[in-house]
């Protein structure tokens, strides 16, 4: 199926050979003169018609050959959201299955490299189809929630809320779809563990909240050290810039100890 | 530098590699929960790198940080608006090149450093044994931005100080506060290692073509997408769902 959509892309270019051409990523430069007809012959569509021996199939998990002693294989940049929104359903669902069939063969090349002590050139890439992918999904869930809202005014996506579990600690409970209505089932009414309690609750919440405070206590006393190491380092620092940068940290305090004074004798007037 | 202000200054990433990458390829975790039931999602990994003129995806880096080791702390003073940029020409302060002038080659924001084009070389001996003394390698020091250098202005080619202001168009400008003059960030600010303009980008065979991503095929529809995809594939759905209660 997916040969089919690389072939759609590339229907001008290649007649006969299909090219392996897929749309990873995206380059900013002008266009060169053959992909002028490659854009009415998006919709054209080819069939696909001659299926590929199996090994070749299972190659499509490798990068070209031509690739594998490569230093450098480069690409453009990944897909942005306002370049996804302008294309229809369709090519986003091709997209979709060429960045997959990509992703795949990316990490079977990944793998195989380090299997053979070789250097996988440009790993970047796989963040860049990663990306790409999250983009397409997150266009993919604007239209589907502005469809939803637009029809049943809610949004559509799977329900979910805040609440507490049984160590007393907020996190978010995702909805699933049942059968019965939430009073007739029993089996769910016994399974739910509703609210929290019980000393041994209560007595690590004590120290759970001790922990975050000292996390909080910790990061304040670093900012206030490290104001106070610049201000040694650097005794004419500008003060507006730290109050900006430190908005937490008493600097006019800080400036008068000892830690802040910098190893030099001070002016005295007079 | 902060991640605030590096993604508002005028410093464009020279390596072209996404943000996810870098932080991908620098991260080093020592242990995780596992992502199971029952666990609070919880991570022990470095929190803080020694940078150096070593970018931090490569291997050299890795090796000054190896896991499980610990530097002193670097103090890095704040900087409000990030003013030097490659390609700029800068007059040296101090050191054995004081005065002379040269071109930002390399920008080194994690330690507000600097690498000058044949400014400041020092010189490392390595490979010494016995009876071969090795060999020198000479390459170029970074030097601090906020304590030793500053732009050069381009009207009489003298080292200025300078700030920044605003055009009547509403652009943010460096100006010399000697003479006034606009001193322009150069356009080698915006080369990248894979382009030097993006319109000299060449493309290459996994590049999808300009005129194809800038391409218009979204027609608004009543329909979701799954809706739109089975209608595209001739897919026809006629059985009615059984009601169900979420919760």
């Amino acid at each position: 199926m997916s040969s089919t959509l690389i072939k759609c892309f590339n229907v001008a270019k290649t007649v006969s050979v299909v090219a392996f051409k897929s749309l990873l990523t995206t380059p900013r430069s002008q266009l060169p003169a053959w992909s002028q007809a490659a854009v009415g012959s998006l919709q054209k569509c080819g069939v696909h018609t001659t299926a590929p021996v199996r090994h070749e199939r299972l190659m499509e998990f490798f990068d070209d050959p031509k690739h594998w002693s490569e230093n450098e294989v480069k690409v453009g940049r990944a897909w942005r959201p306002d370049e996804l929104r302008i294309k229809s359903n369709k090519e986003l669902h091709q997209l979709w299955y060429i960045l997959l069939k990509e992703r795949n063969m990316l990490l079977t090349m990944e793998h195989e490299c380090d299997d053979k002590m070789e250097i996988f050139p440009n790993p970047e890439r796989i963040d860049k189809v990663k990306i790409s992918m999250e983009n397409l999904e997150t266009v993919v869930r604007e239209r589907n929630r502005a469809y939803h809202l637009l029809e049943t005014g809610e949004t559509g996506e799977r329900p979910q809320k805040q609440m507490h579990n049984a160590f007393g600690l907020r996190c978010t409970y995702k909805s699933c779809e049942h059968v019965l209505p939430p009073f007739m089932n029993t089996k769910w009414i016994k399974s739910r563990n509703l609210g929290y309690g019980g000393r041994a609750v209560h007595k690590f919440l004590l120290k759970y909240r001790e922990k975050l405070y000292n996390v909080k206590r910790k990061a304040k006393n670093r900012s206030r050290n490290e104001v106070m190491m610049i201000l040694r380092r650097n005794p004419h620092f500008d003060i507006e810039l730290l109050k900006r940068k430190y908005s937490d940290v008493d600097i006019e305090k800080l400036r008068r100890t000892d830690k802040a004074r910098g190893h030099f004798v001070p002016k005295v007037d007079g | 530098m902060r991640i605030t202000q590096y993604l508002t200054s005028k410093l464009k990433n020279f390596s072209n590699l996404p943000k996810e990458y870098i932080e991908r390829s620098k991260k080093q975790v020592y242990w995780k929960t596992p992502t199971e039931r029952g666990y609070l999602p919880s991570t022990v990994e470095r929190k803080r790198y020694r940078y150096t003129t070593n970018r931090s995806w490569t291997g050299q880096f890795r090796q000054q940080n190896m896991p499980g080791t610990m530097r002193r702390k670097v103090f890095v003073e704040p900087v409000e608006d990030w003013s030097f940029f490659r390609g700029d020409r800068i007059e040296v302060l101090v050191g054995k090149d004081k005065g002379k002038q040269g071109i930002v080659t390399q920008v080194i924001p994690e330690r507000n450093w600097v690498i000058v084009e044949g400014i400041n070389w020092h010189y490392r001996r390595v490979g010494a044994e016995n009876e071969f003394p090795g060999i020198i390698i000479k390459s170029e020091a970074p030097l601090h931005v906020t304590k030793d250098i500053r732009l050069v202005d381009p009207s009489d080619l003298q080292g200025t100080e300078f700030e920044w202001r605003f055009t009547e168009e509403g652009e943010k400008v460096r100006v010399s506060t000697r003479s006034g003059r606009i001193i322009p960030i150069p356009e080698t600010n915006n080369q990248t290692h894979d382009y030097k303009t993006p319109n000299a980008y060449i493309e290459r065979e996994k590049d999808t073509p300009a005129a194809v991503v800038g391409e218009i095929t979204f027609q608004p529809k009543l329909s979701t997408f799954e809706m739109d995809i089975m209608e595209e594939m001739g897919i026809k759905e006629e059985r009615t769902p059984a009601k169900s209660y979420w919760y």
